[in-house]
């Protein structure tokens, strides 16, 4: 006995489909924006973990094993509900009149992948001799510069796969987002499912924009390789 | 690849096809096992909550359940659920009953069988103190539930302007009340008062006297199970007539708890 009709209709148009497209939209909002901020900031921290400076050392690497050893969903809980504790009633204030929900996400989502970028980086920077480095420094760099001009367009080169999997894993770990009230793809999912009970169609439908967008994530960095870098698929 | 995307397709829809395969007569099929598998809150006092002392769950629901299972003469095992979880859980046959605050209403209708009304409320909203005296004052705000309730839809119906906020459960809501994200908790009087009943700080906290819809809630099971849902009804008819559904009423929401709760109805034949 089957009793479960399926409506595929309920997410192909009208108002629940307009909900997905909502949902789409924040998703990729959300997934663009911590993408880049956790990009940036993974550069620099791999840059302070491989200084020559103790304390910046030890102290990006206190906050990779602290970011990269909690679940992401704490991280989210600490961003929205935690911080409200340590800072003064002004700031929270404010925060409360703006959208929050979403910036606390970005946050957590940035700082968590971020630790993850930051590892990839240095290995891809362990993987180009050292001398390169020193023939920099004997060239007349200082540590930045040579790490800016000669060692990190080489690096960040040999890290573009495992990068893509971070940006891929990033995608798909927004939908944590939805914890705090953040409507992005899985959250409409869940809500055209509590609306209409249509929980298949609704779930297979927002299953279906996250294999999109993480192909279309792939394709992308395919691109920039080959385009940017010159990197060829064979080799 | 074209083949092989549908043939996965195929293949994902028939597992989940044949996870809705259900034994129809839950009456017998329980009787058989002896024991009847119930889904109930387990977090929401006096709904159903864990208590402290025992480590068990108790509560108004589960009183029902265990006065059902001691008629059909099975033993009872709890099965907590959210409001988000409990209709595919009992669709999905792991779960008999569902007895956890559920609000009948049409679209729930179509889906599940729903028992006669076991208890009535009203929707309605946890603010603090002296902000809210009406519907007006909640124009624009953002407004706090949890998902997958009728709560979450009828705020929206009855203040369009505000932003409705769902949470995974209605303690996260309530924290978020607390720190000013949130301008209300909205949903049913007797859940708002049992949480705020718990809550750190209440006496900065009331439920103004806004009420935005009737909730009624009724004991769920799987649709076309006529044994099942005639049994369940014939049985709490039998607790209204020999005042047990009363005394149960008394025991978790009377004088002697901290709710102070008035029934305003009785069960009844209604559906």
């Amino acid at each position: 006995m089957l009793n479960y009709k399926f409506d595929w209709s309920i997410v192909t148009s009208g108002k629940y489909f307009e909900w997905l497209v909502s949902g789409f939209k924040v998703t990729l909002q959300l997934s663009a924006l911590s993408i880049v901020l956790a990009f940036l900031l993974g550069l620099l921290i791999a840059v302070m973990r491989m200084s020559h400076n103790r304390p910046i050392r030890w102290l990006s690497l206190a906050y990779l094993e602290f970011f990269r050893n909690t679940p992401l969903l704490v991280q989210i809980f600490f961003w929205y509900f935690g911080s409200y504790k340590i800072l003064p009633t002004a700031v929270n204030d404010w925060l409360n009149s703006t959208n929050f929900e979403f910036a606390a996400a970005v946050i957590a989502l940035t700082i968590y992948t971020s630790a993850f970028i930051a590892e990839d980086i240095r290995s891809g920077v362990l993987a180009i001799p050292k001398e390169q480095m020193e023939a920099a420094r004997s060239a007349g760099f200082s540590y930045l510069r040579s790490m800016q001009y000669i060692i990190l367009p080489q690096a960040v080169r040999l890290t573009v796969p495992p990068l893509v999997n971070q940006f891929l894993n990033l995608a798909k770990n927004s939908s944590l987002a939805m914890t705090i009230g953040v409507m992005e793809l899985t959250y409409q999912a869940r809500q055209v499912e509590s609306y209409t009970f249509k929980g298949f169609e609704a779930f297979t439908a927002a299953t279906v924009v996250y294999v999109a967008i993480s192909l279309v994530i792939t394709a992308l960095v395919n691109l920039y390789n080959e385009k940017v870098l010159n990197i060829h698929k064979a080799a | 690849m074209k083949k092989l995307a549908t043939l996965f397709m195929v293949t994902v829809l028939a597992a989940l096809a044949a996870k809705t395969v259900l034994a129809a007569d839950t009456l017998a099929e329980v009787k058989k096992k002896g024991v009847l598998v119930a889904g109930v809150k387990d977090s929401l006092p006096p709904f159903g909550y864990v208590d402290e002392k025992t480590r068990t769950i108790v509560g108004y629901d589960i009183d029902f359940i265990n006065a059902i299972a001691k008629k059909l003469g099975v033993r009872v095992e709890l099965k907590p659920v959210t409001s988000a979880s409990r209709m595919p859980q009992l669709q999905e046959g792991h779960i008999d009953i569902i007895a956890a605050t559920m609000t009948k209403n049409p679209e729930r209708a179509k889906q599940i069988d729903f028992s006669h009304t076991y208890f009535f409320t009203g929707q309605k909203f946890i603010t603090k103190k002296g902000t809210v005296k009406s519907l007006k004052d909640l124009d624009g705000k953002k407004i706090g539930t949890a998902k997958g309730s009728t709560s979450e839809q009828n705020a929206k119906k009855a203040i369009p302007s505000a932003t409705v906020l769902s949470f995974d459960d209605y303690p996260q809501a309530l924290l978020a009340l607390e720190q000013g994200k949130v301008f209300a908790v909205t949903t049913d009087e007797a859940i708002l008062a049992g949480i705020l009943a718990k809550a750190p700080g209440k006496e900065r906290f009331e439920i103004p006297n806004v009420q935005i819809s009737d909730e009624p809630y009724g004991l769920g099971m799987r649709k076309g199970d006529k044994n099942f849902v005639d049994f369940v009804n014939k049985t709490i008819l039998e607790m209204e007539k020999t005042g047990e559904a009363a005394r149960i009423f008394t025991k978790w929401f009377g004088p002697a708890t901290q709710f102070h709760l008035h029934r305003n109805f009785k069960i009844t034949a209604d559906r």
